[in-house]
């Protein structure tokens, strides 16, 4: 015990010796620290660094740090970080971990545990508030020993969005709340008006999944640590034949080719109806001024299935490279990118929908800024941000492996539509790609 | 000067030319045959350096049975592609080997597509091929004819990329045949229209042998790029529907930059290089390089 207080003296002492040399520093930058420090940060395209960049000079007051900000497409972005994370190197300081890819970069060990500098009053004060980030979220950018790698700037919420809902009220139906229903729509709309029902982007290991689960499926038996494909199970193919029927009756052609922007541009152009997707890509449909659905849109929870609603949600955070030089930099502009008033600013100025910060979201404004047409669609948002958190449902999209299986349940879904194959043969061979493949990034598999 | 210096002069010439040439290419060559000996995952940093099993690639090739369907693809692809920009290219620089200021305007015309960065030739067919805003699709409907969206339908999508890829590179093969007949010597033409030749005969005879060599190079060059389609495939379907334009090329990139597997995709690249030296090498052996005018 008595050693134990000496050497605690000894390091008290010890640390106080250098306080005196620290104290100049900091106080001859006039309270700026890391003037002249300047930080690379990325992201893939998106709204919320765009408006922020406009602040980026009263951070630099703030704190001295200089921020070059890179933005690329989304697959461009993902590609060149993977690549630059593998390295370790040090060229970027902060950068996005997209949800797809955060189980690979945070497993492999390329970003930095942020606990430290969260337990750390001098690095983060109390009231930056870390748990007022939406559970749901959060929890992709976390390992299983519950350590944090990056705080969310941006959440997908999977809703069910009719660009021409009165078509569906013309019908005398209302907003389909399972998946019987949604046909029944789907039945009774289709090609009124020249609108097609129903439309989906090409990704199906996204947009599909849903449906999977809604009917009792599932990826794998128990992600993330057991990923022994699931997919091939009789509900799985039954299910995956009932998705590749709704897009092959009700979608409009060369949907399979279709990207998220293309889907949505669909519906906004009054060409097709439903898309299950996330909220992200139905708020132009109200507000882009070249919608011509923005009167007749309206939202609602995804429908269910059997076995329940599993809406799908996700969530990019921010983080900082293993390798970066300059963390304690990089964790000052994290704080202030996502503190709850530049948030609440960039939501006020620019209405910026994909919040995670809950004291955000429940706010007045925000409430304000989304309801559309009428409807509260923050309410709907946060509903489903909760229940992926809830379950975790969400988790067999972050595994380290899940970009490939991705890849194989595309390409099934594509074979069942265009008929080159019937659903239990495309997901057979699909589920027998995935288990090589996760073989080859040696992964252990149930057998039989 | 004696032979032995001269040698040696000639040596001291050309060494810095091949220690950039090396440095640029073999090496990443080298490379890229060591890591195929390797399992090398970028999200498993100790599998850079093992070569505990070093044919372990190797053999995930033989019981891939997507490499192999990627091969067959390519095998189609391949065929096509550079058979149509032979004929195509032949065909048009035998008509436009005419002097005439319209024909030598319509020659630049036609090199238009070749010069077009490759991701912009992509977006002009994906418009072509998008049924919502293509022009092609607008004319079609408004004869009555429902033309299916041609790169998600399995019948179609793989002779979409051919006649794209094709628009694209004709002009290669057309450039190169015109440069040749411009160099065909008048007098064997005479020689032979002396001789009672028709056009056909003309052309047979004279006009395909002089150029032999010139389709040949033509030929190569545009099978060795076939190999390496990438833009259009990437923009226009993704590889899809399914796996029907997914080319060994693109799977190899999808191994490599979507799935983080360096050594398998290595091992790919690989079989790939050599398999085009060897077509390559079978081919000049099969069609000579033609006849030579000095």
């Amino acid at each position: 015990m008595s050693g134990f207080r000496r050497r605690t003296i000894l390091k008290g002492t010890l640390g106080a010796s250098f306080v005196p040399l620290a104290a100049p520093y900091v106080s001859a930058q006039g309270g700026k620290p890391y003037t002249g420090t300047t930080i690379n940060a990325s992201c893939f395209q998106t709204t919320y660094y765009e408006y922020l960049k406009a602040y980026f000079p009263e951070f630099q007051d703030k704190t001295g740090i200089k921020v070059n900000f890179t933005m690329q497409a989304f697959p461009v972005y993902n590609q060149r970080t993977d690549l630059e994370l593998s390295t370790k190197g040090s060229a970027i300081d902060a950068c996005n971990i997209t949800f797809i890819y955060s189980g690979r970069w945070i497993g492999a060990g390329w970003f930095t545990p942020l606990d430290t500098f969260l337990k750390d009053p001098k690095h983060t004060p109390g009231d930056w508030d870390p748990d007022d980030f939406v559970s749901g979220a959060q929890s992709q950018m976390k390992n299983a020993k519950g350590e944090t790698f990056a705080f969310t700037h941006e959440a997908g919420a999977m809703l069910n969005i009719a660009s021409r809902a009165d078509l569906i009220e013309k019908a005398g139906l209302k907003m389909p709340e399972t998946f019987d229903d949604l046909i029944k729509v789907c039945d009774a709309i289709d090609g009124k008006d020249g609108v097609k029902a129903f439309v989906a982007d090409k990704l199906h290991h996204w947009n599909w999944i849903p449906y999977l689960m809604g009917n009792g499926g599932n990826v794998f038996k128990d992600p993330p640590t057991n990923l022994t494909p699931t997919f091939a199970s009789p509900e799985g193919i039954a299910s995956a034949d009932w998705y590749a029927n709704l897009l092959m009756k009700y979608g409009p052609d060369g949907q399979l080719s279709y990207s998220d922007d293309q889907a949505m541009r669909a519906q906004m152009s009054g060409r097709a109806n439903m898309r299950t997707q996330a909220l992200t890509w139905g708020v132009p449909l109200v507000k882009d001024p070249e919608s011509k659905v923005s009167k007749t849109t309206r939202f609602a929870l995804m429908p269910a299935g059997p076995k329940g609603n599993f809406p799908g949600s996700n969530s990019h955070g921010l983080g900082i490279p293993a390798g970066s030089k300059k963390k304690e930099a990089a964790w000052e502009f994290i704080k202030w990118a996502l503190s709850k008033e530049m948030i609440s600013r960039i939501v006020e100025k620019h209405g910026y929908p994909a919040v995670c910060r809950t004291s955000v979201i429940k706010s007045p404004k925000f409430k304000e800024v989304m309801t559309l047409n009428g409807q509260d669609v923050a309410a709907l948002y946060l509903e489903v941000l909760q229940l992926g958190g809830k379950t975790g449902y969400m988790k067999y999209r972050t595994v380290p492996v899940y970009p490939q299986i991705g890849d194989k349940i595309n390409r099934a879904i594509d074979k069942i539509t265009t008929k080159q194959q019937a659903a239990p043969e495309a997901m057979k061979q699909a589920q027998a790609e995935a288990i090589q493949d996760l073989q080859k990034a040696g992964f252990k598999v149930d057998q039989g | 000067m004696s032979s032995s210096l001269q040698r040696r002069f000639f040596i001291f010439c050309v060494a810095p030319s091949l220690a950039v040439l090396a440095i640029i290419t073999l090496l990443p060559s080298l490379y890229l045959l060591v890591t195929s000996f390797t399992p090398l995952n970028l999200t498993r940093p100790e599998t850079a350096w093992d070569f505990s099993d070093p044919l372990i690639s190797y053999r995930q090739l033989l019981t891939d049975d997507r490499l192999g369907n990627s091969i067959w693809v390519q095998i189609k692809l391949s065929f096509w592609t550079v058979t149509l920009q032979l004929a195509i290219g032949v065909a048009l620089a035998l008509l436009l080997n005419i002097k005439s200021r319209l024909l030598e305007a319509l020659r630049t015309v036609y090199l238009i597509p070749m010069v077009l960065p490759p991701i912009v030739v992509a977006i002009i067919w994906k418009v072509i091929y998008t049924p919502d805003i293509s022009p092609m699709h607008g004319i079609f409907r408004s004869l009555g004819w429902n033309v299916p969206a041609l790169i998600t339908n399995p019948h179609w999508a793989l002779t979409s990329i051919i006649i794209a890829d094709t628009w694209e590179w004709f002009p290669f093969t057309m450039l190169m045949v015109l440069a040749a007949l411009q160099m065909l010597p008048q007098e064997l033409i005479d020689a032979a229209k002396v001789d009672g030749a028709s056009p056909w005969q003309l052309t047979r005879h004279v006009t395909l042998p002089f150029i032999q060599g010139v389709l040949l190079v033509a030929g190569l060059f545009r099978l060795i790029d076939s190999i390496k389609a990438f833009p259009l495939i990437y923009i226009l379907t993704d590889g899809g529907p399914g796996s029907l334009t997914e080319v060994t090329n693109y799977y190899s990139f999808l191994q490599a930059f979507n799935f983080s597997y360096l050594g398998f995709s290595s091992a790919i690249t690989v079989v790939l290089l050599a398999a085009t030296i060897v077509l390559s090498w079978v081919i000049i052996r099969a069609v000579g390089w033609g006849l030579r005018v000095d």
